[in-house]
């Protein structure tokens, strides 16, 4: 690990101002548990280092004006298991446990897994292995490489890393805003917006502005998003990234055997390079019967679009079967 | 660059001058001598390295070591019973055979202690998942489980 | 008994390798190649050695001589040495070694160390070009390497009224122990001390010896413990020589502990291997006889022998046999005998044969098993030792409910629309013994010390020498010390093999029962003695080189058995694979400590499902070495994968092979977990699936 310089500020005007300061070579740490450990392995190297994990100012969770608003800076093991998530956002808070592990969410922060950066071990690999995102120009060693684990949507030429995380699938599902706070004030953005595809620029993996800090996520309050799960399936049954996840959301309406699509929410984890919001196949789904013909339709339609390299198509199968599972077994859980 | 810095480990205060590329999981080990938290992989895969920040379980190998300033930091080493006998867990952890090799085992403990103070030790799934951040080689599973039940079940009881 | 050292391991206090810190140690790192094959043109160590604190960058070190492949009558994992060629001959080859102050500066000075190298073509994999084969009995020609072969199997399976010819692929895999490689070396005065996770002691003492060109009585290893080892710590390491150079130079102390990407790419692994099988059987259920043609990716520097077909050639009593085993040289570090190294990979291979061949006679394969079992040794002619295959079918059938599966494949649904498969498979696994001697001291306090050769990687051999010497002595299991993996008590003759407690024990009962009239004599009195092994072999084993007796012995053949019986549930939709329930009925001999014992068995399944489930080193035939060299890449098992498994044992002791009667356990209870992981699959989704892991992927 290269040195770095250490910075502590006491609050937030002073974390913007020293990231403004910075520049571009000045990273915020929060939790470490993306930024330390990719320093240590090489792929991260800035020259200095605001910490903010105990910024007080970040670290709150409250419900208000129809809104949950959650800190940048809260704990995953805490938002995970705060009542009023549990209660308001079951899939929130069941993409957060079926993160990482409990000593890892103890340490990471909301904000700081919204920036979490791709798993591709490519792209922590280091050298000999060309990596745009690492690397900008030097190519893409996953294409036609070890691709089992990489994403099938969203994907260009020159990347096809996996969005690795869980908590911003469910976040993309139910229409989460983040603030943000920077050198030229406040604003708000969809967290559907954050993570720009990679195209042929894989190394912008967001969309901050310099100097900005992410402050909170706001989640509006829905009937869909109470009626809500997340599903993860992965190469072990704990502690490892998805093969393919989904945050559902339904709300049906009618006698129990005809039951129809009022609302639904569908988002994908694990089969692309950005959390994967499927508005085609929510819509296709309202006002008909969730049957399990009509589940795997949805899944089929969430997976359009699919281009799979060597060892992943299963995942364009999987994607499918996960939609569809998700949502069957949220129907029956509600009826 | 250096950076002063004041913390305890297992009540003992400690002021070190540190690296702020040092790892917590260096500190204790390298310059402190606690070598109850191990090394697996240094990188957040494994849970060999768990301690209790201010107690709650954290990998101390991705935690910067400057970032306990003013905290308690428990290992393996101070989590002995009143009189220094041994907690109830690592006693569950001996009469069930919860362990092979060992090497693993202070993460575990570490743990599966705040596994059930979080409340994570309900049923035997739950002592599954919340404990899968602990991988054990040997495949002393079953054992742990059982180690971490039984500690639990006591601990509700008294 | 609960195991002797838990309480030492509960408390953080038992002390592995690396937990060394003595005064004025200073860290090491390695730089490491980037390239799979060629040569090094220049190491650019400048601007390593102007980081302040770093003390001494190693890349050429003309001092360490040769230390010879363990399997090829030397000390060390390879032939290979890094640190002193020009040779790159596998990707993530140490290249440099960096000493400094403290960890991190090794680490970042290690960073800024670059190479320029000429890159020559390569092949990592079975299927690469310039992957070259070689017939091993001709490129080895050792007896006990000769491809095994009786009757006419060829014959007989194509005069048979049914027959198998299938191909069964095994990935490369990692045995990944929790504790890394790593090293903590001192020289205290002319005598080098090494702290280090072995489980061969004696290999690190007599191959550092040959290396540095030192009596090896100048050199003491330390290894009271290891953090798993699984056959990867079998031998002299890469780095240990280096590392006492560097120590030496620098006259401090030196710690290394390797990355965990290092240890994968410098740790022997299980070797990539594919099985073609052939089984014959005639319609009343009699197996006619078994083909076994093995390939083994081996490295381009050494010839890492495969022994397959010793078991696959005596799971059945078959009248004929044919095995072939080829060695294919490709460029990887050379590999090792990861966990029933060969016995895992056969098992699995013939009993998904076996498990076919039943469904074609229309056959329970649990009746198929029963009536083909041997009655003597298939390839010897002589009788077995003991065998009870039979009775842990029989017991383990009970225990799990066999009589309830239903035969039809693919029939057996959930409600949660699940698929439900049950499988069985046998193993077997060679029992073997090596030497060992015992030093049985009695003190005046009432206490014991016993040394003996052995190491501790959490089989709890300590736990089975202190309940056997309990039991002689009638004393309190508390007052009896035991040390191993200390090359300053005994040779500490590798450990491995499942031969560890089948060697330790009957010396320390010979010795023990030596010492027990002088009880009431002057204390302290010490008694040492052998277990019963020739001299000649205990003078052998002296020498650091690795001397084994068995499983063919005059007189008898002696292997150690298992049945495991294992339930699947195939998801609907996502075909989600999981375990919830095995049981695994062990014959390994008398049972020397059952709690550790049935702990043993447990992992070892754990072992057999990850094998079966999961684990599998990726390979890139573009840039050479493993894609996944990280723990959360390489997935082994976590808590959450696993389900219920019952363990029981025949627990009757072998009395020809040793006077303890103890058979070998930690080995024999993964083979055939695989076998009977496949053979659930089947049965539950009606795909037969040849090559592992079997993943939802297969079954989508």
């Amino acid at each position: 690990m290269l040195p770095f310089t250490y910075f502590r500020p006491r609050t937030l005007d002073e974390a913007i101002e020293a990231l403004r300061a910075g520049g571009e070579s000045t990273k915020l740490l929060a939790g470490g548990t993306t930024l330390y450990d990719m320093m240590k392995i090489g792929v991260e190297a800035p020259a200095a280092v605001v910490d903010i994990h105990l910024l007080r100012e970040l670290d709150h969770l409250e419900v208000r004006a129809g809104e949950l608003v959650i800190g940048a800076g809260a704990r995953m093991s805490a938002v995970s298991a705060h009542p009023e998530v549990r209660r308001l956002f079951p899939a929130v808070s069941e993409s957060l446990w079926r993160s990482a592990s409990q000593q890892l969410r103890n340490m990471a922060t909301i904000g700081g897994n919204l920036m979490q950066r791709t798993r591709c071990a490519y792209f922590r690999g280091g050298v000999p292995y060309p990596c745009n995102k690492r690397d900008p120009g030097t190519g893409c060693a996953a294409r036609d490489g070890v691709d089992g684990g990489m994403a099938v949507l969203g994907t260009s030429d020159d990347c096809i890393a996996t969005y690795p995380g869980d908590l911003a699938v469910a976040l993309v599902a139910f229409d989460a805003v983040v603030d943000v706070l920077g050198p030229d004030g406040a604003r708000s953005l969809p967290v559907a917006q954050l993570r720009p595809l990679p195209g042929d620029t894989p190394h912008v993996e967001h969309v901050l502005r310099p100097g900005e800090v992410i402050t909170q996520v706001r989640l509006p309050i829905t009937a869909v998003a109470a009626k809500s799960a997340y599903l993860k399936i992965r190469p072990r049954e704990s502690y490892a990234f998805a093969f393919a996840s989904a945050a559902v959301g339904l709300v049906l309406a009618g006698s129990p055997a005809e039951a129809a699509v009022i609302e639904c929410r569908i988002a994908l984890g694990g089969v692309s390079t950005v959390p994967w919001r499927a508005a085609a196949a929510e819509q296709w789904l309202i006002g008909r019967p969730l049957t399990e013909d009509a589940a795997r339709t949805a899944g089929e339609i969430a997976m359009r679009g699919a281009e799979p390299g060597r060892a992943n198509a299963f995942k364009v199968e999987l994607g499918v079967h996960t939609v569809a599972q998700s949502l069957l077994s949220l129907s029956r859980s509600e009826s | 660059m250096v950076v002063p810095t004041t913390f305890t480990v297992n009540d003992t205060h400690q002021q070190l001058d540190l690296d702020p590329r040092e790892s917590l999981l260096d500190v204790l080990r390298e310059r402190l001598r606690i070598t109850g938290p191990k090394k697996g992989c240094d990188q957040g895969h494994c849970g060999a390295c768990t301690v209790h920040l201010d107690g709650q379980r954290v990998l101390s190998c991705l935690t910067p070591a400057v970032q306990v300033e003013g905290r308690h930091v428990t290992t393996i080493e101070g989590i002995s019973g009143p009189g220094g006998g041994l907690h109830p867990l690592q006693e569950a952890f001996i009469e069930n055979d919860a362990l092979q090799c060992g090497y693993c085992t202070p993460g575990q403990i570490m743990s599966g202690i705040a596994c059930i103070a979080e409340g994570n030790a309900g049923t035997d799934d739950d002592i599954r998942e919340y404990m899968s951040g602990n991988v054990c080689r040997c495949g002393a599973y079953p054992g742990i489980v059982a180690a971490i039940r039984q500690c639990a079940h006591r601990t509700e009881a008294s | 008994m609960s195991r002797v050292d838990a309480r030492d391991k509960v408390r953080g206090a038992a002390l592995y390798g690396s937990d060394q810190v003595p005064d004025g140690l200073a860290h090491a790192a390695f730089a490491t190649a980037t390239i799979d094959r060629g040569q090094i043109t220049e190491v650019d160590t400048t601007r390593a050695s102007e980081v302040p604190g770093v003390r001494l960058v190693l890349t050429h070190i003309d001092e360490l001589r040769p230390a010879g492949f363990v399997m090829g009558g030397g000390f060390a994992v390879q032939s290979f040495q890094p640190l002193t060629t020009d040779r790159i001959a596998y990707k993530g080859q140490p290249i440099a070694l960096v000493v400094a102050d403290d960890p991190v500066t090794a680490t970042y000075a290690a960073s800024l160390i670059g190479a320029t190298y000429v890159t020559e073509p390569f092949a990592v994999s079975l299927d690469d070009p310039g992957a070259t084969a070689v017939v091993q009995e001709e490129a080895i020609p050792l007896p006990f390497l000769k491809d095994i072969k009786f009757g006419d199997a060829d014959a007989a399976i194509a005069g048979s009224d049914v027959r198998v010819e299938q191909t069964y692929d095994h990935p490369p895999q990692n045995p990944a122990p929790m504790e890394l490689l790593a090293s903590v070396v001192e020289w205290r005065g002319d005598t080098l001390v090494v702290h280090e996770g072995t489980q061969n002691a004696a290999a690190v003492r007599n191959g550092l010896a040959q290396q540095l060109g030192l009596d090896a009585s100048k050199i003491e290893v330390i290894s009271p413990y290891l953090g798993g080892a699984f056959g990867q710590k079998n031998s002299l390491q890469n780095h240990t020589g280096p590392l006492a150079v560097a120590a030496r130079r620098l006259g401090r102390p030196v710690k290394l502990v390797l990355t965990r990407p290092q240890t994968f790419h410098s740790g022997s692994f299980r070797p990539q291997s594919r099985h073609r099988i052939k089984v014959g059987a005639d319609r009343g259920g009699r197996l006619t006889a078994i083909v076994h043609e093995a390939d083994q990716q081996t490295s381009r520097h050494d010839l890492f022998p495969a022994t397959f077909t010793e078991v696959s050639s005596r799971l059945y009593g078959v009248p004929a046999f044919r095995g072939r085993q080829r060695l294919v040289q490709t460029d990887v570090q050379t590999p090792g005998y990861m966990r029933a190294p060969f016995e895992h990979p056969a098992a699995w291979a013939v009993e998904s044969a076996v498990d076919e061949i039943s469904y074609q006679l229309g056959m329970d394969p649990l009746e198929l098993k029963l009536a083909n079992d041997a009655t003597h040794d298939p390839v010897t002619g002589l009788p077995f030792s003991s065998r009870h295959v039979s009775e842990c079918l029989r017991r383990g059938a009970e225990m799990f409910g066999w009589s309830r599966r239903p035969a039809r494949p693919g029939s057996w649904l959930d409600p949660d629309g699940a698929q439900i498969g049950w499988g069985v498979a046998i193993g077997a696994y060679p029992a073997s013994m090596t030497p060992a001697v015992a030093r049985v001291t009695a003190n005046a306090d009432g206490t014991f010390q016993i040394d003996v050769d052995g190491h501790e990687m959490g089989q709890g051999i300590r736990s089975a020498i202190a309940l056997l010497a309990a039991e002689l002595l009638e004393a309190d299991p508390a007052l009896i010390r035991v040390g191993v993996g200390d090359t300053r008590v005994a040779t500490q003759h590798l450990t491995a093999g499942s031969w560890g407690t089948a060697s330790a024990l009957p010396a320390v009962r010979a010795a023990v029962l030596e010492l027990r009239p002088q009880l009431g004599g002057t204390l302290p009195v010490t008694v040492t003695a052998s277990n019963g092994l020739p001299e000649a072999m205990v003078e052998r084993a002296r020498t650091g080189l690795v001397t084994l007796a068995g499983p063919v012995y005059d007189s008898f053949v002696t292997f150690s058995y298992v049945a495991h019986f294992v339930e699947v549930r195939v998801e609907k939709g996502t075909r989600r694979i999981r375990v919830p329930r095995v049981v695994s009925v062990a014959d390994c001999g008398a049972v020397a400590s059952p709690v550790t014992a049935a702990s043993q068995v447990r992992g070892a399944v754990t072992w057999g499902l990850g094998a079966a489930l999961r684990e599998h080193l990726e390979l890139d035939s573009r840039y050479g070495g493993f894609v996944n060299a990280t723990l959360e890449e390489y997935p082994v098992s976590v808590n959450a994968d696993i389900g219920q498994i019952d363990v029981d044992f025949i627990d009757k002791p072998d009395y020809q092979l040793n006077p303890v009667g103890v058979k070998g356990l930690g080995e024999v209870s993964m083979v055939g977990v695989a076998g009977a992981v496949s053979n659930a699959v089947f049965h539950a989704t009606g795909r037969r699936i040849r090559k592992l892991p079997i993943t939802l992927a297969d079954l989508l």
